[in-house]
């Protein structure tokens, strides 16, 4: 009788955290085949941690409302990137410089996560892929911006930063002022893998924040809104107002990340960096055992670890297996995508099995009016 | 009194089009008539732009079916494309020279299309209600997969696979000695020294547009408009609705192997690897920009969309350049193909289902 | 005073607080390149001769440079006000040790030190320090075209 009952145990955990489990199996054969040092891989896991945790976190606040993934999340990855673009320009370096590149993105970001909201809330029911177009509409929009409005409209002072031709922002810039300056500072080592404590005291910070923020006021309506916007409505909570305010809270989360990510990084390819960010960061929450409609600070970090460990060492498996390094390199690429169809699909599959549950006539009713 | 009927009858009719809609193709026609005054030939252009329509109709057709049956947009077309590729991989494979191998690429591009459609649709019947989101998703990771598959599938054709390595395909296989411009070159019509007219490729659209708009009109098309505008009726009236459903993905993801060949011939060109990664995003802004909404589209908005959004490709360059010596044409492509898709995705009247 | 007023005037404050907090960043983090010369310079109708052999430092954790004529070497400082030290021992092998205050404009990036100036005058900062424009960027070659390259599909290998 007991032995089932911890069988049963084990099923349901194994049940409910298929994603990472499956990942651990990935990086247990992984790791041995890439032939890589423990020393190695610990270095680049924690700089990876440091790197990239921020960022995912901002993805936290919009899944709490139930806005699903926030791939819109590249706004304020653009927006921190003028940010960097302008305090460079204006030669800001150190931790001055990325504190100044965060505040001249807030009200970017503010005013792009607003603006966001308002779409989102046009289209509910498909927050996610209005948000994912959301994330072209604007890389156009911001290639309008940085690449032919940098230099005639928007002043820019240093000339090495704009193409030859006068006008529009280099493809690269370099952040070398800025270069790993949070990171070094307080910088320790333990058994030769160095480990950026400023970084991990922000990210600590960060947490506490989405700790506390779930606590206040608007954190409990955006929870309401999550389980269901109606009987929120019904209580007095202003959904629309709620869910804009997710996304304005993730979208100036994630351009701070994105400075950070890129303080790290050292470089900035202009019309680029943010490209796939999104991307990488919804990956990385899901392995970490996060599903479309709930993801705590824990998922973040147990994904982070585990994504990057398979992202480090599948070229190097790749190349020891077949001898190709690529083979290895679009493997990854293909368990990123692969993890986020297979929770989308998880997703959808519970939304309408729970949807099945609540009675059929329900069910019917809701086919009509949905 | 009359001025201000007319006035609400052009603003219902602004409304029905929809703004953008209009935006763009008031902005083509602007190109069209700045054209000369820049230099820029008005007939090369066209004819550049009939060419670019029939090489990317059949991909936007391939949307029509899946709107119909209510799956919403297509953005997993690059699953269809991928059956495409493989089929025209593997025609290049037996290495049968000429026209004939268009016609073999079809064939070996048939079952998988078949087989990969029908099980998408298998499992966009389990997700109704996020079907974009999930197609995109099947998409993405259908082109990741087949990246891993390129480089291990055993193809030998020295065309095909890396000179050094003699195994892994090429990023991009040139169509040259096969069926480059089978299409193309069938009965065109040269007016000028600078137009063109495709004959065998807008033969060829014609075809299947034409099979299509039948289709629709059979009991079974029927069926699947009616499984698209209200599903609870359709199941009612005995309707199989995952049936059609299914019918319809796998309809769409054949349509979507057999546009790529097309596009292939006219471009010279098979594209593996990340290429088919955004193909669908101009394919959906396309019909979009045609007319189309979530879930209504017709025959029609798929002739004047491709022929607006590929019109401006090819113009917006040309003129930009002559106009104002800067090429702003992508950022215009970005912002209008996803501007319109981002329309119709708010659109409140058209989210119902 | 309602509440309302009270929130808008947290929030007012709050935005002024900010900014006053960005402007102290851009102060602190200004980033300044010290350009010290030792060429024969003319100041006043008086030729100043260069130094032969001059060690300087600028900023009190600054690497120290070692100078001989016609040398010309930078310092990257961070902030406005700075402090140069210099050593000089003349023909006579007399030391000269001079340690000085400047302060850089915030706006200006480069400024310049001339060395025989500084031994001449130290007491002026003025007579010694120069605002200094940048070279006018390479002329000779025709500037090359940088493409802009757009990848949509970039950052698979980075992140």
């Amino acid at each position: 009788m007991r032995e089932l009952s911890t069988k049963q145990k084990i099923l349901r955990f194994m049940a409910n955290n298929t994603v990472p489990l499956l990942f651990v199996v990935i990086i247990a054969f992984g790791v041995p085949l890439s032939g890589y040092s423990p020393t190695y891989l610990a270095g680049e896991v924690i700089s990876r941690i440091s790197r990239n945790t921020f960022l995912i976190v901002s993805l936290l606040i919009p899944i709490l409302a139930g806005m699903g993934l926030n791939f819109g999340m590249t706004l304020g990855a653009m927006a921190g990137q003028i940010g960097l673009i302008f305090t460079t320009d204006w030669g800001i370096v150190g931790i001055p410089g990325i504190l100044l590149a965060m505040i001249v993105s807030t009200p970017l970001s503010i005013l792009l996560g607003w603006w966001c909201g308002k779409i989102l809330n046009m289209a509910k029911g498909r927050e996610m892929v209005t948000s994912y177009i959301i994330g072209f509409f604007m890389n156009g929009i911001y290639q309008l911006v940085v690449l032919y409005g940098m230099g005639p409209l928007i002043k820019i002072i240093s000339p090495n930063l704009l193409l030859p031709r006068g006008y529009g922002i280099r493809n690269t810039v370099n952040l070398i002022g800025i270069r790993k300056s949070l990171d070094n500072f307080l910088m320790i080592r333990i058994g030769g893998v160095p480990i950026p404590v400023g970084t991990f005291l922000v990210i600590a910070l960060l947490s506490v924040f989405i700790l506390w923020f779930k606590k206040t006021k608007l954190g409990q309506d955006m929870r309401a809104v999550g389980q269901d916007m109606e009987v929120a409505r019904a209580a007095g909570i202003r959904v629309e107002y709620t869910r804009i305010m997710s996304i304005i809270i993730s979208t100036v989360l994630a351009g701070y990340g994105m400075i950070i990510y890129l303080h790290n990084i050292g470089t900035l390819n202009t019309y680029n960096s943010h490209m796939q960010i999104g991307m990488f960061s919804v990956a990385a929450l899901l392995v970490g055992g996060a599903t479309v409609a709930s993801a705590k600070i824990r998922n973040v970090f147990l994904g982070v670890v585990l994504f990057h460990l398979m992202f480090i060492v599948s070229p190097m498996a790749g190349k020891r297996l077949i001898g190709q390094a690529q083979l290895g390199e679009y493997f990854r690429v293909f368990v990123s995508y692969g993890v986020i169809t297979t929770s989308l699909v998880l997703y959808e599959v519970r939304k309408k099995r729970e949807r099945g549950m609540s009675g059929l006539a329900l069910a019917q009713d809701q086919e009509v009016t949905s | 009194m009359n001025a201000a009927l007319m006035l609400t009858k052009i603003r219902q009719m602004v409304r029905s089009f929809g703004l953008p809609r209009i935006i763009i193709a008031l902005f083509l026609f602007s190109l069209f008539i700045l054209a000369p005054f820049f230099n820029v030939n008005v007939a090369t252009s066209l004819s550049d732009t009939l060419n670019r329509f029939g090489m990317n109709a059949v991909l936007v057709l391939a949307m029509v079916p899946m709107i119909h049956s209510g799956c919403g947009l297509n953005f997993g077309l690059p699953l269809g494309i991928i059956s495409g590729l493989l089929g025209a991989t593997i025609s290049l494979q037996v290495d049968v020279a000429g026209p004939a191998s268009f016609w073999l690429a079809i064939l070996f591009a048939t079952p998988f299309a078949l087989i990969l459609g029908w099980g998408y649709g298998q499992l966009l019947n389990r997700v109704k209600g996020g079907e974009m989101m999930i197609a995109t998703y099947v998409g993405f990771s259908s082109v990741a997969f087949m990246c891993i598959m390129w480089l291990l599938l055993p193809f030998n054709n020295p065309k095909m696979v890396w000179g050094f390595a003699g195994s892994g395909l090429r990023t991009t296989i040139s169509t040259e000695g096969y069926y480059l411009h089978v299409l193309n070159d069938f009965l065109k019509i040269r007016i000028g020294n600078h137009f063109i007219f495709p004959t065998g490729m807008i033969l060829f659209f014609t075809v299947l547009a034409f099979a299509m708009w039948a289709f629709l009109h059979t009991k079974t098309g029927t069926a699947m408009t009616a499984v698209g505008s209200n599903p609870v009726f359709a199941r009612a009236s005995g309707i199989d609705v995952d049936r059609i459903r299914t019918l319809s993905v796998v309809l769409s993801t054949w349509l979507g192997a057999i546009g790529i060949l097309v596009y292939q011939q006219s471009f010279g060109f098979i594209q593996l690897y990340m290429g088919p990664f955004y193909m669908a995003l101009p394919a959906v802004s396309a019909i979009l920009i045609g007319g189309a909404s979530v879930n209504k589209a017709s025959i029609l908005n798929v002739i004047i969309g491709t022929f607006l959004f590929q019109g401006i490709l090819t113009m917006t360059p040309s003129v930009m350049n002559a106009m104002i010596q800067t090429d702003m044409s992508e950022v215009i492509r970005i912002v209008a193909s996803n501007g319109m898709i981002l329309y119709a995705l708010t659109r409140k009247t058209e989210a119902a289902r | 005073m309602t509440k309302r007023q009270r929130t808008l005037l947290i929030r007012v404050g709050a935005i002024v607080l900010v900014f006053l907090f960005a402007v102290f960043l851009f102060h602190i983090g200004r980033q300044h390149t010290v350009l010290i010369d030792n060429n024969t310079v003319t100041r006043d109708g008086v030729e100043l001769q260069a130094l032969k052999l001059v060690e300087v430092q600028v900023g009190k954790k600054g690497e120290v440079l070692e100078m001989t004529p016609r040398i010309r070497d930078k310092a990257v400082v961070v902030g406005q006000r700075h402090t140069v030290k210099v050593v000089y021992t003349d023909a006579s092998w007399n030391e000269h040790v001079h340690e000085l205050s400047f302060r850089i404009p915030l706006m200006q990036n480069m400024v310049l030190i001339s060395l025989p100036a500084l031994m001449k005058n130290p007491e002026d900062v003025s007579f010694w320090l120069e605002n200094f424009e940048g070279l006018p960027t390479a002329q000779s070659d025709a500037p090359q075209e940088e493409d802009v390259v757009f990848d949509e599909l970039a950052g698979f290998d980075s992140f």
